[in-house]
């Protein structure tokens, strides 16, 4: 295990050298963060489609309990648990717009992970970065339990736990834990923990910062010790469920799924789910007593528990909805957390967005009206008085607002229009439009592919570690 | 070389304004005020007062910058206002903001009332190398370190011991004075 080791060592010393200008090392949090032979215990495994790109390059890396779809390379990484699903990358011929660019892709998007440590993290989407439209990069980069790094090429960060970079490229940046950022470029910037920050230069700018008392009772993460906290119990208290789809070959669905519907073989079915017309369920999501209408989705790390959603709803990556009523068109943000009681349930009414990293979790009936923007943390109705807005009040907004820990600039019309039409593409892109014959997305797309394992050396020096693999069709 | 040595322009620290250490802001207010009235009859009055320990020796300076920063408000969020210009929000907006947070902060009588109460270590500056000069320094070398280290006084020591201040005030009339004999 020497070599990985090495490698280990290695790693840290690239990320430390990139944000030595922000005086932070993050030895102390990641050193003993996964014991290195955990990483002999899991295979990782790939996805073999007759729809994407088959073009997987590992060398010198460790891959344990990975997943790989479409075009990935991992170079002298440690990618443990992680999701790098590819497949929303580029392709040759594609056009990339940006801003007045119109950019010819000249070959198929790759994501191209070098040096680099990824802990139970997803990697999703295709770069941003006009600079870069053919290799989404990861360098020199840890990420720490249930991160997301969603369209956003990343050189020399560090992300703590439940910290999401969105279709932003992030340079020599510390995210703290549960931090959402979503501005396009960022450098040098250490964002602490708890903050949600939505920005489009000269259009609009959001902010909402978490009162870190209060945070760390859901999550929090300090040296030495592993992310602790509600958020990350109610994680692990789910695990066992996992492991048995992880440890069987070969899996059948243990609910009805049309046949325009996406049930991934990785996810965890309990009884009484039901899944409607072009619903995905990706990987790594968690099904109990969930009703799925059609065209909902539940993304990689979702737990929908005791719950129904009526449909086109978007639980985005890493959210949580229990003992929740949702009604049509809503969008539950990244690693949102909303939870209620059997009996004290939350009811979130048509047309709302739950803003990405938004905790509800209340003790008696909350009923979230229509048509509504929600931020931040949620436990009563006096909080969720000051943590939402009508989003036709909302797009009222033409110079700044502030709001309990929120701060609005620029013009709200703006953002809700940029979230409307993000929400719209991502259902379109799941596949919720299909109607048999056009606007086919993943979870038509995704239903049919065959998984491969790959194992690392068992022993030796080179305990861990993969051997040199490609994999092209 | 000009004709100016530091010594020759300083003000001797018999005739600045000082405290021990342990002392209240508000004796440092009062201390700056006497001094003002007693030795500085200068258009340009003495602005800082330095701290000394239980051996008479300067262990900091306090400026008027030092005690403004005491009446700032504590009340949750304002500090953090500061942040708000790493995330992008323009100036006119954090100000806004400001402005909003004070007017809930606590009245501007009572930060003063409690601010003359607080410890004048607690706001001192701890002199830096960089604000310590010889009293047999030229003007030049004096005018280098000021301009160089931003700083609106330095410190003057005689065998390192420290005997006087070198205030911005009077390296500047020096140096006014230098450009009118140039001149005529």
């Amino acid at each position: 295990m020497k070599e990985l080791e090495k490698l280990l060592d290695r790693i840290i010393q690239r990320i430390n050298i990139n944000l030595r200008e922000l005086d932070y090392d993050v030895s102390p949090f990641i050193k003993k963060l996964i014991p290195l032979k955990q990483m002999v215990k899991f295979y990782a495994f790939y996805g073999i489609t007759p729809n994407h790109s088959l073009n997987f390059v590992f060398r010198h890396s460790s891959l344990a309990g990975s997943y790989f779809l479409g075009k990935c390379r991992a170079t002298n990484s440690i990618l443990y648990k992680s999701d790098i699903r590819g497949d929303e990358l580029k392709h040759r011929g594609d056009l990339f717009r940006y801003q007045k660019f119109e950019i010819p892709i000249n070959r198929d998007e790759g994501i191209d992970i070098e040096d680099s440590y990824l802990i139970k993290t997803l990697v999703h989407n295709f770069s941003h970065d006009p600079e870069t439209p053919e290799k989404f990069f990861i360098r020199d980069t840890v990420s720490t339990h249930y991160a997301n790094i969603h369209g956003s090429p990343c050189d020399g960060c560090f992300l703590g736990p439940f910290a999401t970079v969105d279709l932003t490229t992030t340079r020599d940046c510390v995210i703290g834990t549960f931090s959402y950022v979503q501005a396009g470029e960022v450098g040098h910037l250490n964002v602490g923990p708890g903050t949600v920050w939505v920005r489009n230069p000269g259009e609009f700018n959001f902010l909402y910062r978490y009162p870190l008392n209060r945070l760390n009772h859901y999550i929090d993460f300090i040296e030495g010790r592993p992310p602790q906290g509600f958020i990350m119990d109610f994680v692990e208290d789910r695990k066992e469920g996992f492991q048995r789809v992880f440890d069987t070959v070969n899996i059948e669905p243990s609910v009805p799924v049309p046949d325009n519907a996406s049930l991934d073989r990785y996810a965890v079915i309990k009884p009484k789910t039901r899944i409607s017309d072009n619903v995905l369920v990706a990987q790594r999501a968690y099904l109990q007593n969930a009703w799925l209408g059609q065209g909902a989705n539940a993304q990689e790390n979702c737990y929908i528990i005791n719950s129904r959603l009526e449909g086109f709803d978007v639980t985005a990556h890493g959210a949580k909805i229990i003992e929740a009523d949702l009604g049509e068109n809503i969008f539950v943000g990244f690693n949102s957390f909303l939870r209620g009681l059997p009996k004290a349930r939350l009811s979130v009414g048509k047309d709302s967005i739950i803003m990405p990293h938004t905790i509800i979790d209340i003790k008696k009936p909350l009923t979230i009206p229509p048509g509504h923007l929600v931020w931040g943390l949620i436990t009563n109705p006096e909080e969720l008085e000051t943590n939402s807005m009508a989003l036709k009040d909302f797009s009222r907004i033409d110079d700044g607002l502030i709001k309990g820990n929120m701060s609005f600039e620029g013009s709200g019309a703006g953002f809700v229009t940029a979230f409307r039409d993000r929400i719209h593409h991502i259902l379109e892109a799941n596949g919720a439009f299909f109607d048999g014959k056009k606007s086919r997305g993943h979870a038509q797309k995704n239903q049919n592919i065959s998984f491969n394992t790959i194992q690392p050396y068992p022993d030796g020096e080179l305990q861990g570690l993969y051997p040199a693999i490609v994999i092209q069709p | 070389m000009s004709n100016y040595l530091v010594k020759e322009l300083m003000v001797p620290l018999s005739e600045y304004a000082t405290v021990p250490e342990g002392s209240t802001l508000f004796d440092a207010v009062l201390a700056l005020e006497k001094a003002q009235e007693e030795f500085d009859h200068t258009k340009y009055k003495h602005r800082g007062v330095l701290i000394l320990d239980k051996d008479k020796r300067v262990i900091g300076k306090l400026g008027q910058l030092d005690v403004l920063r005491a009446l700032e408000p504590k009340e949750e969020g304002l500090g953090e206002i500061n942040g708000l210009n790493q995330f992008g929000f323009s100036s006119n907006f954090v100000q806004k903001l400001r402005q909003q947070l004070l007017m809930k902060a606590t009245p501007f009588k009572d930060l003063c009332s409690i601010a003359s109460r607080l410890r004048v270590e607690d706001f001192m500056q701890i002199p830096s190398e960089g604000e310590i000069i010889e009293q047999e320094a030229s003007l030049e070398m004096a005018v280098m370190q000021l301009v160089t280290g931003h700083h609106i006084s330095l410190l003057v020591t005689r065998d390192k011991e420290i005997i006087g201040i070198l205030r911005l005030t009077d390296a500047f009339a020096a140096v006014f004075h230098t450009m009118k004999e140039c001149e005529l």
